[in-house]
């Protein structure tokens, strides 16, 4: 913890053992980390998924501009082939926002909610270093009063100081307890927390919603196949009756 | 250099012929003509079998053996000079055959040519136009090489090694052809390719002239002379045809160029003609406008125009749209959550992440290189190729302008200058150039646009089948496969609700982390009567007194700061929670809820609300801790030093005893003096004697220190 500011001169010394020291930085440090990655984590996932949308508006897009030309009532072949294109693209477009909305509830909020527990964490680590300063500061006093002559003002300043000190130690050990405790358990909850959101992540990719219909890639894929079918038999009409 | 043999055979079997026609009868002389007539002809068609003969080994001596000779020179500009000689190469091959077959049926021969021409009438015009149309850029590049000595002599030895010098002699030399190429060749050695290059245009152009010569020696009753007369018209029709190609392409090429002319060049280029041209055209198109003078409809161009427009702005729409949606596909690769590490060693998040990076490194990124290369790139070529039309539509619309003013001209004067007619021809053929080849050049960039579309959807379907698939195999290892989606989603469902009060927990402890509550210090003598009030009561009902409280009716309680008491009810007679009757351990009496505050006496975790009462019920979190060591009003003292009261209004202090400090200053608001109260007496005493003592009194209350 080397931002904590210490008067240049005074010696640091050692009221907690360095174990605690050691213990309690390296859980912190693993929580530290965790956080990081998990804001990370949220925002890439939001971004990909805007962009997963973006894409598939895009291609709504083609077909939609496609059929918005004149060719269209012209050409009924052309038209036939454009309409087939544009229902493909609408489909695929609501398949992917169903597949978002899958996964900003299974783990976009999820992943919220874990974050928003790290500031909390953070606060109490802070008011534990405070505690700590504190306790610090009066043991220091303390040390100070008891190398002075045993006079009788003294002595009262000395007795003052140790009631001082008291409560202060307790308290700062009372948070140290307590962080170290739940430090460690928040951190393995991570387990349970995240395994079922991503296992929903993955099947989002595979089925929609409803049980009932084919999964979604696979109605996309025989979509696709039965579209390239259509305009190849189109295509040989057209070439018969163009030459 | 047209390689071929002299014929001066015929030639001498011609002028052979001749006296001995002089003499005779006229009936004699009538069958003696008729005789010439006919030995004529067969001279003429003899004439047309060798003159193919030799042509087509000129052809081929071209094509096959110079051709392979250049390898030099890169393969583009070799199919510039060569064009289509192949295919030319076959069409005559084959008509020969046809030539040579009519060659042993000696009655029916003429009319057997006849019809072979009519035959390959549009072969020919097919394949020579091409060439013919070609054969300026084929010229332009000769005279390329031409410009490089290094080059030109290498090309020289070529075609020395490959012919022998002897042969090398001028074109036919014959009488009934207009055209004499008879040229010693040692002087224009340099001429040898670009001369090879031209009989090819030349042989096409003599057809017409050879059959000329075979119709006029036959009689006008002979069985085939309607078919002669036939061929012959057809064959100049031949001609013309290529002829009106080879200028609508020479105007197309002129045109069509997209120049890229800077600022500079562009203001250069005007010039009084140019200024003069443009606004003729601009008054022109404003009489039209104005209606003074009739506007050219042409209908069929307009619909031509008005479909290439249509097509035009399908592709350019499409290549728009294209791009974005391969922007936003460069943006989708670009985030990767699959790649955070969340220290999670197995199970779903693995497997996730290890199907998220395959699909994103294997299966999009080659979504992304074949949507390029297949959909892209035509795409880009696809609107490239229309940039030529678009220019020629815009002159042919300049060069109308120009078209009807000159027929104005034409109908007011009568006559035309030669530019005035050079502008009609450009306009003319211009349009018949549109109108022929608009409606084939449609239906291609259709058919072209059909293709990249479909495409697209392919490569969209091999997309999802790739998803489809790896995410199929990495489900096989969740699980919870086997689930159906519904009851999939509820068990996650309250997986997460779990969970996520499970983190709320969390949260409400790290928040509980507060600071010690700002107990009062005690009073003297009071740590027995704790003592007593704890084992009384237990400890969850001892309360401190935060402020002095000054009782009122009778069974009100007069408490100081800092007392300790047990409290019996929270509420009195009345029901009034504010009143609540509590114990000192010597007298019971009502005091106000507001000054008390819970008095923990050992160290515990259990959460204190700070200063404030029972009143709320909400719990207030205080976040900020307050600082241990300061408390609004310190009014707990010790005396430092001895100090005898002088006066009535001071009060003696002896070493080390606690006071309570009740004025940090006197009535005059001197700070040296402070009214203090000790052992029941108030008075005034030196501030400096005092020493502070912090607000937390000792949590400790520990029966073992």
């Amino acid at each position: 913890m080397s931002w904590i500011p210490f008067k240049i001169g005074q010696p640091k010394k050692q009221i907690i053992p360095k174990t605690v020291e050691r213990d309690f930085e390296r859980e912190y440090g693993k929580l530290q980390q965790l956080e990081e990655q998990t804001k990370r984590l949220q925002k890439d996932m939001k971004k990909s998924t805007d962009a997963d949308l973006a894409m598939s508006k895009s291609a709504v897009k083609i077909s939609l501009d496609l059929l918005s030309n004149p060719l269209c009532e012209q050409d009924p072949d052309f038209l036939s082939m454009v309409t087939a294109l544009d229902t493909a693209m609408k489909r695929m477009d609501a398949f992917n926002q169903e597949k978002v909305n899958q996964i900003q509830k299974t783990v976009i909020e999820p992943l919220k909610k874990f974050g928003s527990v790290f500031p909390s964490l953070s606060m109490a680590v802070k008011r534990r270093e405070q505690a700590l300063q504190d306790y610090r500061r009066l043991q220091a006093k303390v040390e100070k009063h008891k190398e002075k002559e045993k006079t009788g003002p003294v002595l009262a300043k000395l007795h003052q100081a140790r009631e001082e000190l008291r409560p202060v130690r307790d308290d700062f050990e009372a948070k140290n307890r307590q962080l170290l405790d739940e430090m460690p358990r928040f951190y393995g909850s991570r387990l349970d927390y995240f395994q079922p959101s991503f296992e929903a992540l993955i099947r989002a990719q595979v089925r929609p919603v409803c049980a009932t219909s084919p999964p979604a890639p696979w109605r996309q894929a025989r979509l696709w196949m039965h579209l390239t079918h259509r305009w190849r038999t189109t295509r040989k009409c057209t070439r018969s009756s163009g030459t | 250099m047209v390689l071929s043999f002299p014929e001066p055979a015929v030639m001498a079997d011609h002028r052979a012929e001749e006296p001995s026609s002089r003499s005779g009868s006229p009936d004699e002389e009538g069958r003696v003509s008729e005789d010439r007539s006919l030995l004529h002809q067969r001279l003429a068609v003899r004439e047309l079998i060798d003159t193919e003969i030799s042509y087509l080994h000129t052809l081929q001596l071209c094509a096959s053996d110079i051709r392979n000779h250049l390898q030099q020179l890169p393969q583009g500009d070799l199919d510039i000079l060569f064009s289509n000689i192949d295919d030319i190469i076959k069409v005559n091959s084959r008509f020969l055959h046809g030539l040579q077959e009519t060659a042993s049926k000696e009655e029916e021969q003429v009319y057997l040519i006849g019809n072979l021409f009519l035959e390959f009438q549009e072969e020919f015009e097919h394949v020579y136009k091409v060439y013919c149309a070609n054969y300026d850029q084929a010229l332009l590049l000769v005279d390329a090489y031409r410009k490089e000595p290094a080059l030109q002599r290498e090309i020289q030895r070529i075609i020395e090694a490959v012919v022998p010098h002897g042969l090398l002699t001028g074109a036919l030399e014959q009488e009934c052809l207009v055209v004499d190429l008879a040229r010693p060749l040692a002087h224009h050695k340099s001429q040898s390719m670009s001369r090879g290059l031209v009989s090819l245009c030349e042989r096409i152009t003599k057809y017409p002239l050879l059959l000329q010569k075979i119709l006029e020696n036959t009689l006008p009753d002979a069985g085939a002379y309607p078919v002669l007369q036939r061929a012959t018209f057809a064959l100049q029709d031949v001609n013309a045809n290529i002829n009106e190609y080879k200028i609508r392409k020479e105007v197309a090429s002129k045109y069509s160029k997209v120049e890229q002319l800077t600022l500079r060049e562009r203001l250069a280029r005007i010039n009084t003609h140019t200024l003069s041209k443009k606004t003729t055209r601009l008054s022109q198109l404003l009489k039209q406008e104005a209606g003074l003078v009739p506007k050219t409809e042409d209908k069929e161009f307009d619909d031509l125009e008005e479909r290439f427009q249509w097509v035009s702005v399908c592709v350019t729409e499409l290549k728009n749209d294209l791009a974005a949606y391969l922007d936003n596909l460069e943006v989708f690769l670009r985030f990767r959550p699959h790649e955070c590490n969340l220290d999670i060693p197995g199970g779903p998040v693995v497997q996730y992440c290890n199907l998220a990076r395959d699909l994103q490194l294997k299966a999009f990124l080659e979504f992304k290189q074949r949507l390029e290369a297949l959909v892209w790139q035509p795409l880009c070529s696809l609107a490239k190729v229309l940039v030529g039309p678009q220019n020629l539509i815009k002159k042919r619309l300049d060069k109308l302008l120009d078209f009807e003013r000159v027929e104005e001209k034409l109908l007011e004067v009568g006559s035309v200058t030669y530019e005035e007619e050079a502008a009609r021809h450009t306009y003319q053929a211009l349009n018949s150039l549109l109108v022929a080849e608009l409606p084939k050049f449609n239906q291609l960039v259709m058919q072209w646009l059909g293709q990249v579309l479909r495409t697209f959807v392919a490569l969209q379907r091999d997309l999802a089948e790739q998803v489809l698939q790896r995410a199929e195999g990495s489900m096989t290892q969740l699980p919870h496969q086997h689930i159906p989606e519904p009851d999939f989603r509820k068990l996650v469902e309250n997986s997460l609700g779990q969970t996520s009060k499970q983190l709320r927990s969390f949260r409400e402890n790290f928040e509980k982390v507060l600071p010690p509550p700002t107990t009062q210090p005690l009073l003297p003598g009071s740590e027995r009567q704790v003592q007593a009030l704890w084992s009384r009561y237990g400890p969850g009902k001892l309360y401190q007194v935060t402020n002095n409280i000054s009782g009122a009716g009778s069974l009100d309680l007069t408490l100081p700061r800092g007392q300790i008491v047990a409290l019996l009810q929270n509420k009195d007679t009345k029901g009034n929670s504010g009143r609540w009757l509590v114990d000192t351990g010597g007298h019971r009496g009502y005091v106000p809820a507001g000054k008390l505050q819970p008095y923990r006496v050992v160290p515990s975790e259990e959460e204190r609300r700070g200063q404030v009462g029972p009143h709320e019920d909400s719990r207030h979190l205080t976040p900020e801790p307050t600082p241990t060591c300061s408390v609004p009003t310190v009014t707990q003292v010790v005396a430092a030093y001895p100090f005898l009261a002088r006066s009535s209004q001071e009060v003696s202090l002896q070493a080390g005893q606690p006071v309570t400090l009740l004025e940090a200053q006197d009535k005059k608001g001197n700070p040296e003096w402070s009214l203090v109260e000790v052992n029941g007496q108030r008075g005034y005493v030196p501030s400096s004697f005092l020493a502070r003592a912090p607000s937390p009194a000792p949590w400790g209350w520990s029966l073992t220190s």
